[in-house]
C-alpha cells in the first residue's frame, strides 16, 4: 500500500492515470504526446505506477498498451472510506425509525 | 524484460479492452475454486452464484433465479488452475443486454507465495457501457478477502442479492 501512495503523490503520474481513465490502453507514444515531458521520463513515471500495480501492460502484435487498474484504490477505499459508509448507512436507518415513531 | 516472461491469453481483436489485477496470497487451485464453485462465487460477487459444467465449450449462468439474470455465455477455454477464457452477455438490465457478446478472460499466475488474478474484459464496444466492467474491482476485492481471511466483505451493495432467492 505504501507504492500505492507514492505512486499517487506525483501530479504528472497523476496525470497519466487520469489520461488511462479517459482513455484505456494506450501506448508509450501516445501517452508520451500530451505531456511535457522526455519519453524517457515518462516511461520513469509509467514504472513507478507499474510497480504499484496502479497500471498493467499487454502486448497487441507489436505495441505495448497501457491499462488502468483501479483495484488497488479499491482496496484503499474498502479498508477505510467503507467504515463511513457503513456509518453512513445506519445513522440513515436510525433517522428513519425516529420519523417513524414520531408520526405515529 | 518481465513481459516477454508472462505467458498471455491471447487478447485483442475488435472494440476495447479493460484489465483489472490482483495479488492474493492464496494456491492456484484454491483460487481456481473460488472462480467455479457457485457457492463460493456468490460470497464475492454481488450474492450470485455462476452454475456450469466448466467443460471446454459448455455453457454457464449466473444470476439468482427468479430475482434476476446477471449473464451467461460459453467457456471458450478452460485449463485449471491457469486459464479460463468466457463470452459475456449480460442480462442484469435492457440496456446491459443490448451492448452484445463480449469476452472475460482470468489468468492466474503463481508469484512467490500469492498469485496474480488477472481479468482482462475485452471485445466490448468502443464506448461500452462502463456497468459492464465497472463491477470487477468490487468482485476481485471481495475475492481477496474471502480467500485471505475466511470473511465476506460486505461493502455497499457487494453482496446486494444474497438471500434474494429465499426472501
Amino acid at each position: 500500500m505504501d507504492e500505492v501512495f507514492k505512486a499517487l503523490a506525483d501530479p504528472t503520474r497523476r496525470q497519466l492515470l487520469d489520461e488511462l481513465f479517459a482513455r484505456d490502453g494506450q501506448t508509450l507514444s501516445e501517452l508520451e504526446g500530451r505531456l511535457p515531458m522526455s519519453r524517457f521520463g515518462v516511461m520513469k513515471h509509467l514504472k513507478v505506477l507499474e510497480e504499484a500495480g496502479l497500471l498493467t501492460t499487454r502486448k497487441r502484435g507489436r505495441e505495448k498498451l497501457h491499462f488502468l487498474n483501479p483495484v488497488p484504490i479499491r482496496l484503499v477505499y474498502e479498508r477505510w472510506v467503507s467504515k463511513y459508509a457503513d456509518t453512513w448507512a445506519s445513522a440513515l436507518t436510525e433517522l428513519k425509525q425516529e420519523i417513524e415513531e414520531e408520526q405515529r | 524484460m518481465r513481459e516477454e516472461e508472462k505467458a498471455y491469453a491471447v487478447i485483442g481483436g475488435r472494440g476495447s479492452m479493460s484489465v483489472f489485477e490482483i495479488y492474493v496470497k492464496t494456491t492456484p487451485e484454491l483460487l481456481w475454486e473460488a472462480i467455479t464453485d457457485p457457492e463460493m462465487r456468490a460470497k464475492y460477487s454481488f450474492g450470485v452464484r455462476v452454475e456450469s459444467d466448466w467443460t471446454p465449450g459448455s455453457s454457464y449462468r449466473s444470476g439468482v433465479p427468479g430475482v434476476i439474470e446477471i449473464a451467461s455465455g460459453e467457456n471458450l477455454e478452460v485449463d485449471p488452475p491457469r486459464l479460463l477464457v468466457q463470452s459475456f452477455t449480460a442480462h442484469w438490465s435492457e440496456e446491459v443486454e443490448a451492448e452484445g457478446t463480449s469476452r472475460v478472460t482470468w489468468e492466474i499466475e503463481p508469484v512467490g507465495d500469492s498469485c496474480c488474478l488477472r481479468v482482462t474484459h475485452d471485445q466490448l464496444a468502443e464506448d461500452a457501457n462502463d456497468e459492464l466492467f465497472g463491477g470487477w474491482p468490487m468482485i476481485l476485492s471481495g475475492l481477496k478477502t474471502l480467500l485471505e481471511t475466511g470473511e465476506l466483505l460486505d461493502t455497499p451493495g457487494s453482496l446486494r442479492y444474497s438471500g434474494a432467492a429465499e426472501a
